[in-house]
């Protein structure tokens, strides 16, 4: 038994979907032991998929069984007394409880922090919203789309466009807006439960994934506490501002014969090595590539000399040419070629569960490693619903 | 003394650009004492501006040659008096300069000591030199968005504030196992597995069905309607997730549309994914009449989730972050008051977080030389004067 660096800290995730269970499921990684209390009819994560064959099943949705491996599950009835009580026994042995309702719904059963902390003082409660429990959007509905778009990361994704108002901007796949609300949750939550380990103080924790998308973007809203323009989208502003010098760096993606590499030569240093790597073609002595601010200025033709190169290399052999420089390249890699990745494999980064319905599936793991503490990775599957309420509800009895 | 989490954990903070400062922000708004280590020989790239006064708030900052000797030594001595240090040079830099993990916890050997890096400090290719924006793309987290049969977006900054926020985390993790057990770590962390670890729906779906993952825009595979409509003006735009038949009906009422509740191709999600053309055009011809925020307002009144797609500076001026406190004014040594970001949390009842300006190089050399390691001023004079607190 891999005991990781939580032991003895008990948590109860009464969240669904992905923001308040991926907390969680951080603090279950890190060795705290999990209860996740669902609804009886389980928790939304169970509808979202993907599902093997694209046929839903509740046992077998992809979202939920990452979200919530490595932890215990029970299925109660809040709005129901007997359901109420067994939650609050739970609770008062609870080192910390995570929720993401709609605001206000743990309160309607009478369970929510200034009910729970009568009788656990030292309870860490962490609630995460879409916007928080105070300001004027504190009963907003949003989701993943509206927190990527409101927080201003869409208009930053796609890059220039010819007609911004033909080509909207667009979110970013994979839920990130909720892994980030789970992410600043579970940064919080283990700050806390620092606190609480050296003054034995317990306390409410508020999280808005709004605010934590914002707070991806610091140096941006920095800039405009300076006065600067909101960076553009529109292709011909883009240029003008990349004229002006307000772009700071080259980079991106080239074609190749199998797919894409993304670049960066941005250092002189480095642009000498990476047309050493091209056979130093002649356009590398026009006026508009020999400096690093002619090559910024004039990025989008350069753009297209570099293409014309690339188009006739792979993106394997492209980045291996590269990284040999010293130079900042890698493969535009699909979810394939990351199972295929031998950096990955000799990490041990994905990490294979069984599970009784969905089979063995490989995981992504921890993107860290502790020298001194294994963490508890691949403990358990993500539970059955109600898998453990015999064995965890049965003993409050 | 204060009520902050981080109350009597001290820092010593070797990283730079962004990720690394990043974490070592959060830890000093929460009540640590970071120590920024820097020096002039080999500045912080993002020294000045904006960028550096949003990174490296609520810092100290002091300046150390670490690559003489006398600087590794005095580093040294700052990390026997420290809980955490915090490094993201590339693979193998914090070595040549002796402060391995070994050295590090030589001289404290409780010490948690925080490396990051792109691909990690063990395996094949850990010595692959790295930028968090191509990191996006090596590590599938980019290949998961995009508008429909196109090529890969270039992805906005994603890799270093998200590293950024999770090396928070797992500093606060080592901290309550050392309270636990005394024991300190060394943890190795690898940014492209962060990303990686943000795309676990597409990685499952291609073991499930063996299928890379189709780029949407801003449709979902779930739910309909979902997406940006345009607002008057020039590349304004509302966002409209509708999630369940409640919404639909609510949408339908916001948007004037009664007409299309009875159609039973609308009926449920899955007949208006199938019809979502129509319906986006059914839409737009609402909201093309309203200002994006008032767009948003309607439809929020009828409990349609939805917002308006910012742009950074209209982000910047929304009233939520000013309201909740997220945004506050700090004077800054330029003489003006700004209005700078704080923390995306509450703490209710507890302190307020610290922020003050950020710091610049040296600020704080007699603090951390005179009060912290106990030179004297004629010493500190002599090691300035040999470049060593430089």
């Amino acid at each position: 038994m891999v005991a990781g660096l939580l032991p003895g800290v008990r948590v109860l995730d009464v969240g669904q979907g992905i923001s308040a269970p991926y907390c969680a499921k951080i603090l279950a990684q890190m060795g705290a032991e999990v209860i996740k209390v669902e609804p009886p009819d389980g928790d939304e994560a169970r509808r979202m998929g993907p599902f093997p064959g694209d046929s839903p099943h509740p046992e077998r949705s992809g979202l939920f069984l990452a979200m919530n491996s490595n932890k215990y599950g029970v299925s109660l009835d809040l709005a129901s007394p007997d359901g109420a009580e067994a939650f609050k026994r739970l609770a008062a042995g609870a080192d910390i409880v995570v929720e993401n309702p709609p605001p206000g719904s743990l309160e309607t059963h009478g369970l929510g922090y200034e009910t729970l902390k009568t009788i656990n003082p030292g309870l860490i409660f962490t609630s995460v919203t879409p916007f928080g429990n105070r300001g004027p959007y504190k009963d907003f509905k949003a989701t993943d789309l509206v927190l990527y778009h409101m927080s201003g990361h869409a208009h930053g994704l796609l890059g220039a466009v010819e007609d911004p108002d033909s080509n909207p901007p667009i979110r970013a796949g994979g839920h990130q807006a909720e892994l980030v609300g789970g992410m600043a949750a579970a940064t919080a939550t283990l700050m806390a439960l620092y606190r609480k380990r050296m003054t034995g103080k317990g306390c409410r924790i508020d999280i808005s994934s709004f605010e934590a998308m914002v707070n991806q973007l610091i140096s941006g809203l920095a800039s405009c506490a300076y006065g600067r323009p909101a960076p553009p989208r529109d292709a011909i502003e883009v240029e003008e501002a990349a004229a002006a010098g307000m772009v700071s760096a080259i980079g991106g993606i080239l074609p190749c014969n199998d797919g894409y590499v993304a670049i960066s030569p941005r250092e002189d240093v480095q642009w000498e090595r990476w047309l050493g790597i091209m056979d130093n073609p002649a356009w590398a002595a026009d006026d508009r590539y020999s400096t690093r601010d002619a090559r910024q200025k004039n990025s989008p033709s350069l753009w297209k000399l570099l293409s014309e190169w690339s188009s006739n290399h792979s993106k394997h052999e492209i980045a291996r040419w590269g990284q040999e420089q010293r130079i900042p390249c890698f493969p535009v890699n699909t979810v394939l070629d990351l199972f295929n990745d031998e950096q990955l494999a000799h990490r041990e980064f994905f990490v294979e569960i069984e599970h009784p319905a969905a089979g063995a599936l490989k995981y992504p793991g921890a993107p860290y490693k502790f020298s001194n503490t294994e963490l508890p990775l691949a403990a358990r599957p993500a539970p059955l619903l109600g898998e453990h309420n015999e064995s965890i509800l049965g003993k409050l009895e | 003394m204060s009520d902050l989490p981080l109350d009597g954990v001290r820092v010593v903070d070797l990283s730079w650009i962004i990720a690394g400062p990043t974490a070592t922000r959060f830890m000093a708004a929460m009540g640590a004492e970071v120590i920024k280590v820097g020096s002039a020989r080999r500045p912080d790239p993002s020294t000045r501006g904006p960028a550096f006064q949003a990174y490296n708030q609520s810092k100290l900052y002091c300046a150390l040659n670490i690559s003489s000797p006398e600087g590794l030594e005095l580093v040294k001595q700052l990390i026997a008096v420290s809980d955490v240090v915090i490094e993201n040079f590339a693979v193998g830099v914090i070595d040549r300069l002796g402060l391995s993990y070994e050295a590090a916890s030589a001289a404290r050997p409780d010490i948690i000591m925080v490396s990051s890096s792109g691909t990690g400090h063990l395996g094949p290719h850990k010595d692959y030199v790295a930028y968090g924006s191509l990191l996006q793309h090596y590590t599938g987290w980019n290949s998961i968005s995009g508008n429909p049969q196109s090529e890969p977006v270039p992805g906005g900054l994603w890799a270093d504030p998200w590293v950024g926020m999770e090396l928070a985390m797992v500093t606060a993790a080592a901290l309550n196992n050392r309270a636990l057990t005394g024991q300190g770590q060394y943890i190795d962390f690898s940014m492209a597995e962060a990303l990686t670890a943000g795309i676990p729906g597409a990685i499952l779906d291609y073991q499930m069905n063996q299928r890379l993952p189709e780029t949407m825009g801003n449709r979902d595979a779930r739910y309909a309607p979902h997406g940006v409509y345009h607002c008057v003006g020039a590349d304004r735009w509302v966002a409209i997730a509708v999630t369940n038949d409640e919404e639909w009906q609510s949408l339908c009422g916001v948007i004037q549309r009664p007409d299309l509740l009875p159609d039973p191709r609308f009926a449920d999600a899955d007949g208006r994914r199938e019809h979502q053309d129509e319906l986006d055009a059914a839409i737009t011809q609402w909201t093309i009449l309203f200002d994006d925020h008032e767009a948003t307002r309607r439809l929020q009144e009828a409990g349609v989730p939805s917002g308006p797609s910012l742009d950074m500076c209209r982000v910047f001026n929304e009233p939520q972050l000013r309201e909740v406190g997220y945004i506050s004014q700090i004077r800054t040594r330029d003489g003006e008051l700004r209005e700078l970001p704080g923390l995306p949390w509450r703490f209710e009842g507890g302190e307020e977080p610290i922020f003050t300006e950020a710091p610049v190089l040296g600020q704080d050399n007699e603090y951390v030389y005179q009060e912290l390691l106990g030179l004297s001023g004629r010493e500190v004079a002599r090691l300035v004067e040999e470049e060593v607190i430089y």
